[in-house]
């Protein structure tokens, strides 16, 4: 019974099956030939593997992690105000909802909440809509759109919808679609157009500093659906 | 919204039980610097390779799939731009190195083999870069045969047999004993 070379490397590798495994160690311990060789095998793996093996334990340089790292969170409240009114008012991710918005020239005037209260989750229809409405098959008539999807730094999965009367951020998470951000809806007078347009640009922008990755498209949305918005 | 801050509600849920692209891959670039040390065969130049996979999978990530292994995907990534650039190097230099030969060289004994004797890295320079990618793949980073071959892309037994080669070259050259 001939062991060949290449089924000793493979035993090496611990690529054989139990049975093929066993009958060359049968062979290897009678067989000094067989065992040198074996030996040979095992050292050069050893000795491959341990060459390299201190690179895995250096500090990765920064110019690579970096590339992976989101930018580090704004601390300063104050200064991230001031940093958000110096940009453009209308985010680049204003495109991906434009189809949505295209509809509506009548944007409410943003009305801030009461912010100290614990945001509330979505109520039954506004939930089946961010459950069941991608984008790329919305009817942009519809009286409740959602504008975009996207991932937050935590995993989970976001939407920014607008209704007439009101519009927001929701994320799910395990109770349902957490109202992470609310604002004004679509429907307003005309003269106020202009700081509504403001209000859904603000949205929109807000979507862009929590999402980790770009907005998903038609396929990730249909993805993220058929897994119930969940991981 | 109107400039307040935002304060993301908590769940219980540990965010890294769903760890985002970029976590996953940071998670694992140690080991993706190993393997572009071992196919580059200088950290200089392993950083840079590292640092063009980052970007090419970074500009590509709506093409990996969510739920296969990311970085399998970002070692495919790397070994086909190396690759490239050892094909591009070989043409430019018309000193292409057939996979035979590299299974002679130690065993005939050259003088290549002897000044280099001893040394993991220059042993590993010898090998054509498709015999030093298997080496690579399976005896550094551990993967299996058939997980080696889908990084390449190519069938189990073609890995296979371009690992046997590069092996007997480094046994010849580095474990003259055996």
């Amino acid at each position: 019974m001939s062991i060949t070379d290449n089924e000793l490397a493979a035993f090496a590798d611990g690529e054989l099956p139990p049975a093929e495994a066993a009958r060359i160690e049968a062979a290897v311990a009678v067989s000094p030939e067989l065992a040198a060789k074996l030996a040979g095998h095992r050292a050069l793996k050893a000795r491959l593997a341990g060459h390299f093996t201190p690179v895995l334990e250096q500090d990765v340089p920064d110019r690579l992690a970096a590339l992976l790292r989101p930018s580090p969170p704004v601390i300063d409240l104050a200064a991230a105000r001031a940093d958000r009114a110096n940009r453009s008012r209308l985010p680049r991710w204003s495109w991906i909802a434009g189809p949505a918005l295209a509809a509506s020239l009548l944007i409410a005037v943003f009305v801030p909440g009461d912010r100290d209260s614990p945001a509330g989750y979505a109520d039954g229809q506004l939930a089946a809509l961010l459950d069941r409405q991608v984008v790329a098959d919305q009817n942009p008539q519809s009286a409740t759109r959602v504008l975009l999807s996207f991932r937050r730094q935590d995993g989970d999965y976001c939407r920014a919808y607008a209704a007439a009367d009101t519009s927001g951020i929701a994320c799910r998470d395990d109770q349902g679609w957490a109202l992470v951000e609310q604002g004004a809806g679509l429907s307003a007078s005309q003269s106020e157009y202009e700081q509504a347009g403001s209000s859904m640009a603000q949205l929109l922008e807000r979507a862009q500093e929590m999402a980790v990755g770009g907005a998903l498209d038609a396929q990730g949305e249909q993805a993220a659906r058929e897994r119930g918005w969940h991981d | 919204m109107a400039g307040q801050p935002f304060n993301p509600r908590r769940t219980g849920k540990d965010p890294y039980l769903t760890p985002t692209f970029e976590q996953q891959a940071l998670e694992f670039l140690p080991k993706l610097r190993r393997f572009a040390a071992g196919l580059a065969g200088h950290p200089a130049d392993g950083d840079d390779l590292c640092q063009m996979t980052i970007e090419r999978a970074l500009a590509n990530r709506d093409k990996w799939q969510v739920g296969t292994r990311l970085d399998s995907w970002m070692y495919r990534i790397m070994r086909n731009l190396w690759i490239d650039e050892q094909r591009a190097r070989n043409r430019r230099s018309r000193t292409f190195v057939s996979d035979e030969a590299g299974l002679l060289v130690g065993i005939d004994g050259g003088q290549e083999a002897r000044v280099e004797l001893g040394n993991v890295d220059r042993a590993l320079a010898v090998l054509p870069p498709e015999q030093r990618e298997a080496v690579v793949l399976v005896m550094v980073e551990g993967f299996s045969y058939r997980e080696a071959a889908e990084i390449v892309g190519c069938p189990v037994g073609t890995l296979n047999s371009r690992l046997v080669r590069g092996r007997d070259a480094l046994l010849a050259i580095l474990e003259p004993r055996a």
